[in-house]
């Protein structure tokens, strides 16, 4: 009886170590994913226009946020089954947590605003008008401000979270979008959608020190998992490019076929998965050999992707 | 099958937007509409197999049991133009750059103030997990607005100088459902996109909800003799049904100005005691053609001449 236990134990485990977990934004669905098999186990609605999703800072549920839904949904992040649903959310495009979790801010691209809730309970602490098109959030190290990227008028801003109120503004290159912080605190990394670079700020200075040539509709981030490099999805290229943080070079570059979007990279680095927007896929490529190995049918418009057995964030 | 046709669409929608469209909206700076864009080019290739299928399907129809035999289809041809202009560029196009840009801003206001609209399945949560549902109950509620929508059309003055154009068609065919003034076509949208805003219709269902409603309401001016039977009238509007609303000296008189103002579900008209049932198949038009009232013949006479009939009625 005990063994029969544990061999459930184990094959939950194991089960909850091979799922991949993707937002289909236009199909307001989530499908869930065998990362072993390559096959889509479950498809479930989930609320309209589920974009981006985040884990919660105790590291126990995925965030889904459904933007035009205005709620959070938590989710197992193993088997994604739904463990609670947050109202009164509004309009949570993408959504990110400060350093130490005291705030959560909330990006509202469609309404032009920025949120801040609590961390702890989600209460409404302030909301934020902003320059058309607030995207992407990402904080410094300290937690003092949320920087984040205006994907229609073309500019960063950065909100002193204790004063809950812009700091200051700078323009940026045309439509702004994925943004991430390098791990010495000192520059801002961001994806140009409009152009084909990165625009390397230096946010204590407030300007740009740099622009990283990478492929037309540079797009959105996520950490290689070794401290040092990111991968950028080059949206309207169909390229990945792999950034060095240290010396602000692109070091790499992979295939990102049908738009690629949001990326997560497995556990033991071999792969990077990716949504691919524009061919309801999600694509997994092998970063050793940089070929396509897999391509699985989803939802339309497939965005955020999370992978439960993921490569460290950092 | 219906796997490997949506396949097929994805395919092709996927090509369309990375070869033609996206270059073009980044060669123009434009990226922050590749979103919208890449929904776009969906709703434009399903115009195109929503115009090929209705031809396919509602011609033959209208060849077979015709209500009137035409000499020539002159004055129906015009109203293909309406179609086109409906279905592949203008609506989609006013709905994309004009309409959801003013609903985000109000919208977007309205939470400022601290107020979020309400979503239907906040009311109604099972309609998030079936579809189907879903989709049946946001075609009754823009169906039951559509029907006061028309309702006024008919009713206030201003309103009908546009939509008079409408019904001014005595070649009512499956494309005249389209033939509608461009500024009347305006309203109608934003009217529908308040609707969204109340009921936080998702872009999928509104999808859904105006490809259904669409097709029944070009089946329902096609120019065939058919009727849904005692039971189907009282819930569907039929060609038959429709027909009474565009009859001359008919469908545009008496207390309501008109009967049978349903688009899908004639149950509206039967709830609100507007339905009417004659089985006469009448000629269509609006009365004062008789007398000698020009509402032109091609696109742009009716557009202008739309216009000047509301200074008119406005003045």
């Amino acid at each position: 009886m005990r063994i029969c236990f544990l061999a459930l134990l184990l094959s939950v485990a194991l089960q909850a170590a091979n799922t991949a977990i993707v937002l289909n934004s236009a199909d307001e669905t989530v499908s869930i994913i065998d990362t072993t098999s390559y096959n889509v186990t479950k498809t479930f609605r989930i609320g309209k226009e589920p974009h981006h999703l985040m884990v919660t800072p105790d590291d126990t549920y995925l965030i889904v946020a459904n933007a035009a839904s205005n709620e959070l949904v938590f989710l197992d992040r193993a088997t994604g089954e739904e463990k609670r649903r947050l109202k009164n959310i509004s309009d949570p495009y993408q959504i990110g947590f400060s350093p130490g979790n005291k705030y959560m801010v909330s990006a509202s691209l469609r309404l032009h605003r920025c949120d801040i809730y609590s961390g702890s309970d989600f209460k409404l602490l302030k909301r934020i008008a902003t320059p058309k098109g607030p995207s992407h959030v990402i904080f410094d190290k300290a937690g003092a401000f949320a920087f984040v990227t205006l994907q229609d008028s073309n500019e960063l801003t950065a909100i002193d979270l204790e004063k809950q109120q812009v700091a200051w503004t700078i323009p940026l290159g045309k439509q702004p979008a994925g943004i991430w912080m390098t791990p010495d605190d000192k520059h801002l990394l961001i994806g140009i959608l409009g152009q084909d670079y990165v625009q390397v700020v230096d946010w204590r200075a407030r300007k740009t020190v740099k622009k990283i040539r990478t492929g037309a509709g540079a797009h959105n981030f996520i950490p290689v998992g070794d401290g040092r490099h990111v991968f950028l999805s080059n949206r309207a290229s169909n390229k990945i490019s792999k950034i060095d943080q240290q010396t602000l070079e692109v070091v790499d570059e992979l295939p990102g076929p049908g738009g690629p979007d949001c990326m997560d990279v497995s556990a033991d680095g071999k792969q990077l998965w990716m949504t691919s927007r524009w061919i309801r896929k999600v694509t997994v490529v092998d970063i050793a050999t940089k070929k396509v190995v897999k391509q699985i049918p989803v939802g339309r418009s497939p965005h955020g992707i999370y992978l439960y057995a993921h490569a460290a964030r950092k | 099958m219906w796997e490997a046709i949506s396949n097929q669409f994805a395919l092709l929608q996927s090509w369309i937007f990375q070869i033609l469209v996206q270059p073009a909206l980044y060669a123009l700076g434009l990226m922050s509409w590749d979103e919208l864009a890449f929904d776009g080019t969906e709703l434009f290739l399903i115009g195109v197999i929503e115009l090929a299928l209705l031809y396919v399907i509602f011609r033959p129809l209208e060849l077979l049991a015709p209500v009137e035999q035409w000499p020539n289809r002159r004055e129906a041809n015009v109203d293909f133009l309406y179609s086109m202009i409906t279905k592949l560029g203008l609506l989609p196009l006013f709905f994309f750059l004009v309409l959801t840009p003013a609903f985000d801003y109000l919208n977007g206001s309205l939470r400022l103030a601290g107020i979020i609209p309400p979503n239907l399945e906040d009311f109604v949560p099972a309609l998030k997990d079936s579809p189907v549902l879903s989709a049946v109950t946001y075609l009754a509620l823009f169906d039951f607005f559509d029907y006061w929508r028309h309702r006024l059309q008919h009713r206030f003055g201003i309103w009908w100088a546009l939509h008079s154009l409408h019904h001014s068609q005595r070649q009512m065919s499956f494309w005249t459902d389209d033939r509608e003034h461009l500024l009347d076509q305006m309203i109608s949208g934003a009217w529908r996109g308040m609707l969204g805003l109340l009921i936080g219709v998702p872009p999928a269902q509104f999808l859904v909800v105006t490809l259904i409603s669409g097709a029944i309401e070009s089946f329902s001016h096609a120019n065939v003799r058919l009727s849904f039977g005692a039971i189907g009238e009282r819930i569907l509007v039929s060609p038959r049904f429709h027909r009474l609303h565009h009859a001359m000296s008919v469908g545009h008189d008496g207390p309501h100005r008109g009967c049978n103002f349903a688009q899908v579900f004639s149950f509206w008209d039967v709830m609100f005691r507007t339905a009417n049932f004659d089985a006469t198949y009448h000629p269509t038009g609006v009365s004062d053609q008789n007398e000698g009232a020009d509402y032109g013949g091609g696109f742009w006479a009716q557009q202008r001449l739309g216009l000047r009939r509301l200074w008119q009625a406005w003045s």
